[in-house]
């Protein structure tokens, strides 16, 4: 076991002891746990170990583990802090809420981005408190009509069980399983007909998401089809079978495409790394002189080039090749080809 | 009557140019092709192969065409947009008339009854002015047939002499030379000759930019050991890495050809049985010659004498070799004689006829060969045939269905009709696939021209600026909306598919021509229901002629990949390289390999004159004009294409940092160039890879970024090309931007980029 | 489906006129359609009409991949370096001024890196890439090894190249002189070069008088 390995599963251990132990009070010592949903708690917190275990990996690459510390430096740093508080709410919204990079993309890529992610957190929103325990409802003492929501125990408000408001609730997850069916028609759509998706995709990687989405979200409705208009027809079928694609689809997380939801927000790091290395210091190319990229960026590069074992290091003045702007990177390739070329024709 | 409307920007935004980009079905990724279609590009010489992919109608995209042989695939940018030109916005789709109280000038009209005004006032002008008082300008990006159809509509339906084409402008020297000397006049060898080649010798040719896929050829050939030679006023692509550049001073081709063929006397680099056996009047040339020393052949030419040394001696040790020129040599009052002298090195080393040894000039045109063998040139008639020989006239009377006398006299160049106009002489014009206000020279007198004709019809698929001045505009097709033949650069007959339908009211160019013989009662002779039709007419007409064409037909062409002409008979296989020893021909008739009576070719005495308009104190500076690869000739489907007019936006003035200093210009500055004839203000470019003393102007733009309303409207006394590729001028740098920069101008109301799907 | 194995790619800069038409092409390629990925610049046009196209060069073991923080670059078992996956990248930069040979785009409206990845969806299904299917001057070149050695017999395919300390050996091979014999690229050592080509003036008479 390597160090990195170690201090990844050390992480994943606290995370997930983290999490039972909020689910244990959360739930008011399981009072409010409901034992049918069990194989989903535990599901969920081995995925928040596998989660948590690839998310210490990831960081401790040489790349990732400088940008994620220098993001962190540059977000706090005294001078900027109250305008990257300010860029970090627009960004989340923007990006984040409204995917608005996506949408630069495509129409179609962004509305099935949009019906999908929206869907789940809906979903999530909903499921993982309710399995955990940590939001039950309870009818009113002297109205057994209505019903009042309680988070962690707490009371919060009331509403009439045979309402809109009360239908709306207890359908949370027909609705969002509407969006995801919906976004998944139309991701599945371009998976089939782009050739450019076409060359590149995989079963596992883009498909696998796609379906599994779609087999919680079928299921899921199943369920509620056959309490409602069957009578519970195949009930415990169904469930079970919902089970299994949920509890798959939570243990495939920290392996599969659903990765990126935990790696998205470096997005945001990134974005601050890059606003700030615009403010300060630039890197000229050494070659042409024109400024390329900040000069953090270019000694952070160059630092973690040598940690991969890199050696782009020059004799010459220049020092080391990260300094030279990518067009004079083009330039000197040409150039070094061409001089091989002048004596053979004269030129 | 004609008369520009005043509201140039008001035509601009109804008519465009308009920029067209890949949108909707042409950007999606998931878009399936309802059909892939094997045809050719539309635009230069070179006609390579292409796929078009179509999909209701329209056509969405290309792939490459790798079953073709001359370009395996290749395409340059052009042919890779080409397909834009299509459901374009500026497409007409319906016939125009002149209304200047409409918005943009034009109005809408039935096709019926502008065939008809345009019969009737045909009919009108000839009643009242004379035959001859009907004018006609076609073009050679045409089909064969369509060219064939024009050349025979001019002579049996409007029964005028007064027929040229545009040719005119790019092959005409070209062919006046190889006819002297050839007694024929087509490219000498396929391409593939170039690739065995020792020397590959290029004058006047911006291969790589003019000619894209000729530069595989000629890298070819150094891969294979070739050295190559560039003589050119400007560094071109092809010129930066040759084996050896020839900076020559523009208009001075002649004395560089005449300079090599005296070293190559001197130091006996002769093929002396071939002189003997295969050519006359080599006598003469060697006398001529005589005063042609290096020193005065590098006084004159502006090249050391060490590089002019060198090259003849490559030229003149070589055991095999390919020559090819272009325009650079042919635009010019002297360019049969350019042409000549080139011809007379080639002659005298004997390397022509044979594997790997040939000789060819680089057509512009699409059909730029099959466009100037079949009729539509002034004094031409079918097969390349002689309008003014007895025998040919009776022969094409005969096929034609009229009598010989009825048939006109030889007409005059397109360049004269333009001075008939001025002189009252001719008062009605019909013009199709030309754009003469673009790209004849001192085009403001053509302007003026056009505006005093009495009526003035144009076939165009979009309003080009000719049109502008129109009565009536008919909406014709595109490449990719009719089927026929072309002759290709190496004079291989290849055949145009079609892919798409014509949109609206547009109607192909050939219905368009007969409804209008139709209406005038005239539609004997005009009643093809089909391209193929009028190919098997010219396929008789050519027959025994010099072009005899009579073997040819699509399914053979489908059958070869092409057809070289001269192809006698359905057995016949063609012919590929000419002149091989044995050879048969119509004119030697075994004689020998050259289209004469003796079999023989001519080496002809190419006496040096200097350009018309020679540089003085107060127009000190030549200017030289040329194309650049995005664009093609007048513009009017390439300013149309987003992507090509985003590679090179606009023109500019290139020249040399010396003359630049003297001048006060920076690179990026606005510069004035001004002739004798006219103005322009274009940016600065400043680039060490032009000679000091010339300035290039790229002339593919229309108005006040025209380039040619500075060039000269002197012309070859033989070929009667005018000359292009130098004139005097004088450059300041200007005060201002000009007034096209100011205003949204050419690229008014062009479509955004649209965003990527998937 | 992958590349097959018998096809190359080779490029020749020496070659290029500069035409633009592998960048035209390159943007009807369906993995990247509207976005040409290949790069053609002049390197200096004051002074050469000289250009030089660059296309993915597809290492071994990709810089750019090395330095991605999201793990975002993925060689695929053919030797083609992918585009970044779309879900993964967050539009660092990384690639694009880390890679040796200046291949990778940032597209920021995206928040995406895009790059040459061959036109997979052509290669993949054994056709040519878009640009090496059109370039008219042969300066890239895509077929097999017989092709080109038979076709170049000046040329030697290298694909190792040097920069500074650091060696990288491609998928895609560089044409040089056979007579050089040079067994590698040695980019770094061109970094003081201007252009390379014909000067106007070396045969030009009266250079040094008049204009």
């Amino acid at each position: 076991m390597t160090k990195e390995t170690i201090k990844a599963g050390a992480w994943g251990i606290a995370v997930t002891v983290a999490l039972a132990v909020l689910i244990i009070v959360g739930s008011r010592n399981l009072a409010h746990f409901d034992a049918a949903l069990v194989a989903y708690t535990f599901a969920t917190l081995f995925a928040a170990f596998g989660i948590t275990y690839r998310y210490a990996m990831w960081l401790q690459r040489p790349p990732t583990a400088l940008y994620w510390k220098r993001g962190w430096q540059v977000f706090l740093r005294p001078q900027y802090l109250a305008r990257n508080i300010a860029t970090w709410f627009k960004r989340v919204t923007g990006d984040m809420a409204l995917n608005h990079f996506i949408a630069r993309r495509g129409a179609l890529r962004w509305s099935a981005h949009m019906l999908i992610m929206w869907g789940c957190i809906i979903a999530i929103a909903i499921t993982f408190p309710l399995v955990y325990g940590w939001i039950h409802f309870e009818t009113l003492p002297n109205d057994t009509e209505w019903y009042r929501a309680y988070l962690f125990g707490f009371p919060t408000f009331a509403f009439p069980i045979h309402s809109l408001m009360g239908f709306l609730i207890f359908h949370g997850l027909v609705w969002a399983s509407f969006l995801v069916i919906a976004g998944v028609m139309l991701a599945m759509r371009r998976r089939m007909r782009d050739h450019g998706a076409a060359a590149v995709q995989q079963f596992a990687e883009d498909f696998l998401p796609i379906i599994l989405l779609f087999a919680i979200s079928v299921t899921g409705l199943m369920l509620t089809a056959s309490y409602t208009w069957m009578r519970g027809y195949a009930y415990d079928f169904l469930a079970i079978l919902h089970a299994i694609t949920v509890i798959f689809t939570l243990l495939w997380l920290p392996f599969g495409k659903f990765f990126h939801i935990f790696q998205r927000p470096a997005q945001l790091g990134v974005s601050f790394y890059k606003d700030i290395g615009a403010l300060e210091d630039h890197a000229h190319c050494r070659r042409c002189g024109e400024a390329f990229a900040s000069r953090m960026h270019v000694e952070d590069l160059i630092e973690v080039e040598r940690k991969l074992g890199f050696r782009y290091e020059m004799a010459n003045e220049a020092g080391h090749y990260q300094w030279i702007c990518p067009r004079c990177r083009r330039a000197m390739l040409a150039l070094a080809q061409g001089r091989m070329w002048r004596g053979e024709s004269q030129i | 009557m004609s008369a520009l409307p005043n509201q140039l920007n008001d035509i601009i935004e109804h008519y465009g140019p308009h920029l067209a980009f890949s949108e909707g079905v042409r950007l999606a990724t998931d878009a399936e092709p309802d059909k892939v279609v094997k045809t050719h590009c539309c635009f230069c010489g070179q006609q390579c192969g292409i796929q078009l992919k179509v999909k209701d109608n329209v056509v969405i995209g290309f792939e490459p065409r790798v079953d073709y042989p001359f370009n395996k695939g290749m395409l340059c940018p052009k042919g890779v947009k080409r397909y834009l030109q299509g459901a374009h916005p500026d497409r007409l789709i319906t016939a125009l008339r002149r209304d200047p109280a409409s918005p943009g000038g034009f109005s809408s009209m039935p096709y019926d009854e502008a065939i008809a005004r345009t019969a009737a006032e045909i009919e009108r002008i000839q009643a009242t002015y004379g035959n001859d008082a009907m004018g006609v300008l076609s073009g050679a990006s045409l089909t064969t047939e369509k060219a064939y159809l024009m050349g025979k509509f001019a002579r049996v339906a409007l029964k005028t002499p007064f027929i040229d084409y545009n040719g005119r402008l790019c092959m005409v020297s070209a062919g006046a030379g190889n006819k002297k000397a050839f007694g024929v006049d087509r490219a000498a060898n396929p391409w593939s000759d170039i690739l065995g080649a020792e020397v590959v010798w290029i004058s006047g040719s911006n291969v790589a930019e003019c000619a894209p896929i000729t530069t595989n050829y000629v890298w070819q050939a150094r891969e294979n050991g070739a050295k190559i030679i560039v003589v050119d006023p400007r560094i071109t692509p092809i010129a930066r890495t040759c084996d050896l550049f020839l900076p020559i001073k523009p208009g001075r081709d002649i004395a560089l050809f005449n300079g090599i063929l005296h070293l190559m006397i001197e130091n006996d680099w002769l093929d002396h049985d071939f002189i003997n056996n295969w050519t006359v009047g080599f006598d003469a040339a060697a006398e001529h010659v005589k005063e042609w020393t290096p020193r005065k052949t590098a006084e004159v030419t502006g090249i050391t004498e060490r590089a002019i040394r060198q090259a003849a001696e490559w030229w003149g040790k070589a055991k095999t070799s390919f020559l090819m020129h272009a325009r650079g040599i042919e635009h010019h009052s002297h360019g049969v004689q350019n042409v000549l002298g080139a011809i007379n090195i080639v002659l005298a080393s004997g390397r022509i006829g044979r594997e790997n040894c040939g000789y060819g000039t680089i057509t512009g045109q699409g059909n730029g060969q099959g466009g100037r063998e079949h009729g539509q040139k002034c004094d031409q008639l079918p097969g390349m045939r002689d309008i003014s020989n007895p025998e040919h006239r009776a022969h094409i009377a005969g096929i034609w269905g009229i009598d010989e006398k009825e048939m006109p006299q030889a007409g005059v160049d397109a360049y004269e009709i333009f001075r008939k106009i001025d002189r009252g002489e001719i008062k009605g014009l019909l013009s199709i696939c030309f754009n003469p206000k673009v790209s004849l020279p001192d085009n403001n007198f053509v302007a003026r021209m056009l505006d005093k004709l009495e009526f003035y019809v144009a076939i165009d698929f979009f309003l080009n600026e000719s049109a502008y001045h129109a009565d009536i505009v008919l909406p014709g097709s595109l490449h990719e909306e009719d089927e026929g033949i072309v002759t290709q650069i190496e004079g291989r007959v290849i055949k145009i598919n079609k892919a798409v339908d014509p949109p609206g009211d547009a109607k192909q160019d050939w219905r368009i021509i007969q409804d209008i013989a139709r209406a005038m009662g005239r539609e004997r002779g005009f009643t093809f229901n089909e391209p193929r039709e009028i190919l098997d007419e010219l396929r008789v007409a050519s027959k025994g002629g010099i072009a005899d064409y009579y073997g040819i037909t699509y399914e053979k062409i489908e059958r070869q990949n092409g057809v070289f002409w001269p192809c006698y008979n359905e057995e016949h296989h063609g012919t590929p390289r000419l002149f091989e020893p044995g050879s048969w021909n119509p004119i030697a008739k075994g004689a020998g390999p050259f289209y004469f009576p003796d079999g023989k070719a001519r080496i002809n005495v190419a006496p040096y004159t200097p350009p018309a308009e020679d540089v003085d104190e107060e127009y000190p500076i030549m200017l030289t004009t040329g194309r650049v690869i995005s664009q093609f000739l007048s513009g009017t489907q390439t300013r149309r294409i987003g992507p090509l007019v985003e590679q090179y936006p606009e023109p500019r003035i290139e020249m040399h940092p010396r003359l630049a200093e003297k001048l006060g210009i920076e690179n990026g500055d606005w510069a004035t160039a001004e002739s004798r004839r006219g103005v322009i203000t274009l940016r600065a470019q400043v680039v060490t890879t032009i000679r000091p003393d010339t300035i290039f102007i790229p002339y593919h733009w229309a108005g006040a970024k025209s380039a040619n309303q500075l060039t000269i409207s002197a012309q070859d006394p033989i070929s009667k090309i005018p000359e292009y590729k130098v004139c005097a001028v004088r450059v300041r740098r200007a005060a201002g931007a000009p007034d096209w920069a100011n205003e949204q101008g050419e690229l008014a109301g062009q479509t955004h980029r649209p965003n990527l799907v998937g | 489906m992958a590349v097959p194995s018998h096809l190359e790619f080779f490029v020749d800069p020496n070659r290029c006129i500069g035409c633009k038409a592998c960048v035209q092409a390159c943007s009807e390629c369906d993995t990247h359609k509207g976005y040409p990925m290949i790069h053609l610049e002049y390197i200096d046009r004051a002074h050469s009409v000289q250009t030089v196209p660059v296309i993915c060069m597809h290492c071994d073991q990709p810089t750019c991949a090395e330095v991605c923080p999201a793990d975002a670059i993925k060689r695929t078992g053919d030797g083609v370096v992918q585009s970044a996956r779309k879900p993964r990248c967050i539009a660092c930069n990384n690639c694009v001024i880390a890679c040796p040979f200046g291949v990778p785009k940032m597209e920021t409206g995206f928040k995406l890196m895009m790059k040459c990845d061959m036109c997979y969806d052509r290669s993949s299904a054994g056709l040519k890439p878009m640009c090496a299917a059109v370039c008219p001057s042969g300066a890239l070149f895509y077929g097999t090894r017989e092709q080109i050695e038979q076709s170049r017999p000046r040329s030697q395919a290298v694909k190792k190249f040097q920069f500074g300390g650091q060696t990288i050996t491609t998928k895609v091979n560089m044409m040089t002189p056979k007579v050089a014999s040079a067994e590698y690229l040695d980019v770094t050592a061109a970094m003081d070069e201007q252009t390379i080509g014909k000067e106007i003036t070396f045969n030009i008479l009266d250079a040094a008088s008049g204009y």
